[in-house]
């Protein structure tokens, strides 16, 4: 991974961003889709209606991925953690194993992060679902290896983008950052300007 | 992988660590601390150890740097605990243009007066499906498989 040639780049936009006068330019527009997917508390959650009118941090995990998904999910409680006025801005994260990321599971996750409480969302939802919305955020997974435990259980691990979304209050992409590789004051500054 | 030259660490534990070690000896020397090794210079040492918090039966990640003060390479073979059912050396890394993959390293060199870091995001001990759940504030024993160093028994705390 090539840190500078990122934040060179991400440099590169902000100062264009800053130039164009900060017209809203928005990477995408999620207002025009509707995904029901289900939180660790088994409530139903529509995204992206049910986070309009505040900003959303958002980042796509997998449980089964201790280390880079650990990363990605600390760093979003980081952000919340270090924002001084969070106001109504939400955070979620998103499970692209559905199959095994049931509820129970992710709230458990949550709870080991200390997230499992405001103003975080975990979120799973069908099979189908899932992988409609990851296709729509351009999330891409494959399963990679596997291993067989003595009692003949197979454990199986995912390649996978990795990201952290930043949605402002009107659906719209403000930016797409690498999930775990992003220093978070960055994600702080773009969270500022909404 | 990222190494440290020896000689960084060598002016980092002069600058550091001797001072330390005249204020504590000015109070006791209750603590048998692996410190002398450190400054001899000599064997394998293991520091900044820590854990992720994970619920029984899921996945946690443990890391630490291994510095090995020795003329001589050695090779960590194998890792085991009985905290999980399966203790894997892994490595996370870009597979193509912003696609992480994690892949298994069956040994890893520790190269002669160097410190190979295990670290978020890179290297990790992988614990596949932890037997009790791991939390903040929580330890648990590593046993490491050195070539040249045998058995090395370390203790792990879990925080977030
Ligand atoms: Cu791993």
């Amino acid at each position: 991974m090539n840190r500078s040639i990122f934040l060179t780049i991400l440099t590169l936009s902000f100062l264009l961003t800053a130039l164009t006068g900060c017209g809203p330019e928005r990477l995408d527009d999620y207002s025009d889709v509707r995904f029901e997917l289900t939180d660790q508390n088994g409530e139903s959650v529509i995204f992206p209606d049910d986070f309009r009118g505040a900003p959303l941090v958002v980042g796509f995990i997998y449980t089964h991925c201790p280390d880079i998904c650990s990363f990605i999910t600390a760093n979003v409680g980081k952000v919340y953690e270090e924002l001084d006025n969070p106001g109504d801005t939400r955070f979620a994260l998103v499970t692209f194993d559905p199959e095994r990321d049931t509820p129970e599971v992710l709230k458990k996750y949550a709870d080991a992060f200390d997230m499992d409480r405001e103003p975080f969302s975990f979120l799973t939802g069908d099979p189908e679902t899932i992988q409609a919305f990851m296709e729509r955020v351009s999330l891409r997974s494959q399963e990679s290896f596997s291993r067989d435990l003595d009692d003949g259980e197979r454990v199986y691990f995912l390649n996978h983008s990795d990201k952290i979304l930043l949605i402002d209050q009107n659906s719209r992409l403000v930016f797409d950052y690498g999930g775990s590789m992003t220093p978070i004051n960055i994600i702080l500054e773009d969270l500022k300007k909404l | 992988m990222k190494r440290t030259p020896f000689t960084f660490f060598a002016s980092l534990f002069a600058a550091l660590l001797l001072p330390a070690l005249f204020l504590i000896s000015g109070c006791e020397a209750e603590q048998p601390r692996t410190d002398a090794e450190m400054i001899d210079g000599d064997g394998i040492h293991i520091e900044g150890t820590w854990a992720r918090p994970a619920s029984e039966g899921r996945m946690s990640a443990a890391y630490f740097l291994i510095t090995n003060f020795e003329e001589e390479p050695d090779t960590l073979l194998s890792v085991e605990s009985d905290v999980a059912r399966l203790v894997e050396i892994h490595e996370s890394f870009e597979r193509e243009e912003g696609m992480m993959g994690m892949r298994e390293i069956p040994q890893l060199q520790i190269p002669a007066q160097s410190t190979v870091r295990l670290e978020q995001g890179g290297l990790h001990i992988m614990l596949i499906q932890v037997t009790r759940t791991l939390a903040d504030g929580d330890t648990f024993e590593l046993t490491l498989n050195f070539a040249g160093h045998g058995e090395k028994t370390i203790e792990i705390p879990v925080r977030l």
